[in-house]
């Protein structure tokens, strides 16, 4: 199966009953899956005049309750970014699947890249945190869409599901696994603030049409969702909370593999380099090169580093000029090399495998 | 629920300047759903950016104040994942013909079950009095400080020959042909249209020979024409002066409608 | 049913005035505690919803509520009237 229908049916095994989109290469069989298969199992397909309407709709649609997502490559994604911030601020759970092509602007339509891996985490104004899951096979696109869908209703925030061309239009064998997990979204409990949370920093979700009266807004609300835009402290207290309900998940939310934990030299990759780099690992064979491959990107849990004790150098092959490698740098002493690569081709094994040689 | 009902008390007043007629839309779209029996737990309504965008605010019904121009957007996202909710747009001229300007003629294309009352005031209001797509010409704003030379956007036809199946303008004046229009609207499945001009005293008013709120409304009450008398005048091969304010039901049609339950 | 003007929210901007067909309303000529000149009532008794809404059942009229940009206007019951000891004078 390809990537973009494995991605397009975890969706639906997750219970996404709502897309909205905008055809944009090298996304769009993840939009055609969905338009065939949405309205047969009750949900909504509805292709929309643009990108930016397309995550408003399914902004809108998610505060129906109805689990939703769009799908999107780079120009598309850029033109989501002020509704991605209304999602932050709003606390809406909804998945954005970011094919990432070549950029800046139209760039290479058919060729992979990561290039938008700062983009997802900082692209929409002001301070926030998301989270971003980085699938390398086809399984994964399966897997890490359904589970972007139980983080985005557990921490009510947009999850973004970032891929690439190669992954989204590779060929895999998948296994459709008997049943997804479904972590949905708590509702308010009656009589609760809307905006008002827990120890879990989440606050409730008021659907709507469910009676509860809730006044959503992107201005800074209070906990009743009241605008009050002009309070240093709501504000100070509205945003810190948003970001570190994430944040302070971070080491429960990352998911990685690892690979010889006591390595000098280790790979850190996400997505499409994970692949060569594992090519690496299979012909050199040395236990002295650890492999990180990271499942989830953001938020970035710098403790996944000290699970490698010995490292003294980290290899960090991006399809990007070293978006990663830089927050890598923020969290260790030890020598990081980034590994760029544009051009929309992987890695070649072999370059990697040359570098190594270097190294030692 | 009784129409009082319909505000959250605890924000009024709000937060329009004294003579806004913003206020007076939002009585009559409220006295409107009021007599639609509707109820705020099926009810939602949705804004975009700006003074008018301001008015689901102070609605008790579960409401979405979204980004500057997407409302239709958005409120076609509800509507399509809940057909069994009402949806009800509130938008300015700035928000729907500048900003949403595609959103809004796709809505009327798709012909979406929404009702879209439009808070004209011809102006930005919010920052200040910039001109907007429907500044008349030749009026003054601050970004039009020699009179806007650019010709204004007529809402109403645009919303017509895009497919919308019920159009009406009307202004703040006419507040009971007005809670009439609004009705009409709720009442028909498909995308309904109500353009309502309202006064600006604050930021167009005041730069535009409108020194008392009530020059303005006395200027609607004088310068509206029905469209009966619009269509005759025009049969007659009369001239229809151009600062007239052609008001009533502009256009009523039956396309197939998006977003009903069938 | 007595027709009230809601001092907290009147902004002052007089449209009342311009729509009663009974020109009830009037401008105010003294600005309230928030710096508001609220318009007057001059006998708001006349008013047709005041004296027939219970009559017909639902609110007549009504334009000057519609009217008001800032909810100001409304109508109350009225509580039983006190009898009162009239004087004509012939």
């Amino acid at each position: 199966m390809q990537g973009n229908t494995a991605c397009a049916e975890g969706a639906l095994a997750a219970g996404c009953r709502f897309f909205g989109g905008y055809p944009i290469t090298p996304s769009t069989e993840i939009a055609e899956h969905m338009a065939l298969k949405l309205p047969k199992t009750g949900g909504v397909f509805i292709q929309m005049e643009d990108e930016i309407a397309g995550i408003a709709a399914v902004i809108g649609a998610s505060w129906t309750g109805a689990r939703a997502m769009t799908a999107t490559s780079g120009p598309g994604f850029s033109l989501m970014m002020e509704n991605l911030g209304f999602a932050v601020m709003t606390e809406t759970p909804c998945v954005v699947v970011n094919i990432q092509r070549g950029g800046p602007s139209t760039g290479q339509p058919t060729m992979a890249a990561q290039g938008d891996m700062l983009q997802c985490r900082f692209g929409s104004h002001g301070d926030y945190s998301v989270i971003a899951l980085s699938p390398a096979s086809v399984q994964e696109m399966y897997d890490l869409t359904a589970e972007a869908f139980n983080l985005a209703d557990r921490f009510r925030i947009p999850v973004f599901v970032m891929a690439d061309e190669i992954i989204g239009h590779m060929r895999e064998k998948l296994v459709v696994p008997d049943t997804v997990t479904r972590d949905d979204r708590i509702p308010l409990q009656k009589g609760n603030l809307p905006f008002r949370a827990g120890d879990s920093l989440v606050p409730g979700f008021p659907a709507f049409g469910k009676g509860y009266g809730v006044h959503v807004t992107g201005l800074t609300h209070d906990e009743r969702g009241y605008p009050c835009a002009t309070s240093p402290s709501v504000h100070e207290d509205l945003v810190t909370r948003l970001v570190n309900k994430v944040e302070s998940a971070r080491n429960t939310i990352a998911s990685c593999d690892v690979i010889n934990p006591d390595a000098q030299v280790v790979f850190i990759s996400y997505g499409a380099p994970s692949r060569a780099v594992e090519q690496v690992l299979h012909d050199i064979r040395r236990d002295d090169v650890g492999h990180l491959r990271l499942k989830v990107v953001w938020p970035f849990a710098e403790s996944l580093l000290s699970r490698f004790a010995n490292a003294e150098t980290f290899i960090v092959p991006e399809l990007n000029m070293g978006q990663i490698a830089r927050e890598i740098e923020r969290h260790t002493d030890r020598t990081v090399i980034p590994v760029p690569k544009l051009g929309g081709e992987l890695h070649n094994p072999s370059d990697l495998a040359r570098l190594l040689e270097e190294l030692a | 629920m009784s129409y009082d009902e319909w505000f959250r008390d605890d924000r009024l007043p709000h937060i329009y300047c004294a003579g806004c007629g913003n206020g007076t839309v939002i009585n009559c779209t409220l006295s409107a759903v009021d007599q639609m029996g509707w109820t705020k737990d099926e009810t939602v309504f949705v804004s975009g950016i700006g003074c008018s965008s301001r008015a689901p605010g102070y609605i008790v019904a579960d409401s979405l104040h979204t980004t500057h121009g997407r409302a239709i957007a958005f409120a076609t996202g509800i509507k399509m994942a809940n057909p069994d909710l009402r949806v009800i747009v509130f938008t300015g001229d700035g928000d729907l013909a500048a900003i949403g300007g595609n959103h809004f003629i796709h809505a009327c294309r798709r012909n979406i079950d929404l009702t879209v009352v439009c808070m004209n005031n011809m102006i930005y209001g919010m920052t200040g009095g910039q001109g907007s797509p429907t500044t008349p010409q030749g009026a003054l704003s601050t970004t039009t400080p020699y009179g806007s030379a650019e010709a204004a956007f007529d809402l109403c036809g645009l919303a017509a020959a895009a497919g919308a199946n019920y159009v009406a303008r009307y202004t703040s004046y006419h507040v009971k042909e007005l809670i009439r229009a609004v009705r009409t609207g709720l009442e028909t499945p498909g995308f309904s249209f109500i353009e309502a001009l309202v006064q600006c005293p604050t930021n167009f008013g005041r730069r535009n020979k409108f020194r008392q709120v009530m020059d303005q409304i006395e200027f609607f009450k004088s310068h509206a024409l029905l469209v009966q008398k619009a269509d005759r005048m025009r049969e007659e091969g009369k001239k229809i002066p151009d600062d007239m304010i052609v008001i009533g039901e502009l256009a009523r049609r039956n396309r197939p409608p998006l977003g009903v339950r069938k | 049913m007595r027709l009230v003007i809601d001092e907290s929210r009147c902004k002052g901007c007089n449209l009342c005035t311009l729509v009663c067909p009974y020109r009830i309303f009037k401008p105010g000529t003294t600005a309230n505690r928030r710096g508001v000149i609220v318009p007057e009532l001059d006998r708001p008794e006349r008013c047709a919803n005041c004296r027939l809404q219970h009559l017909y059942g639902r609110t007549l009229c009504g334009v000057c509520q519609m009217i008001c940009p800032d909810q100001a206007i409304s109508w109350e019951e009225e509580g039983a009237c006190e009898p009162v000891k009239v004087a004509i004078e012939y």
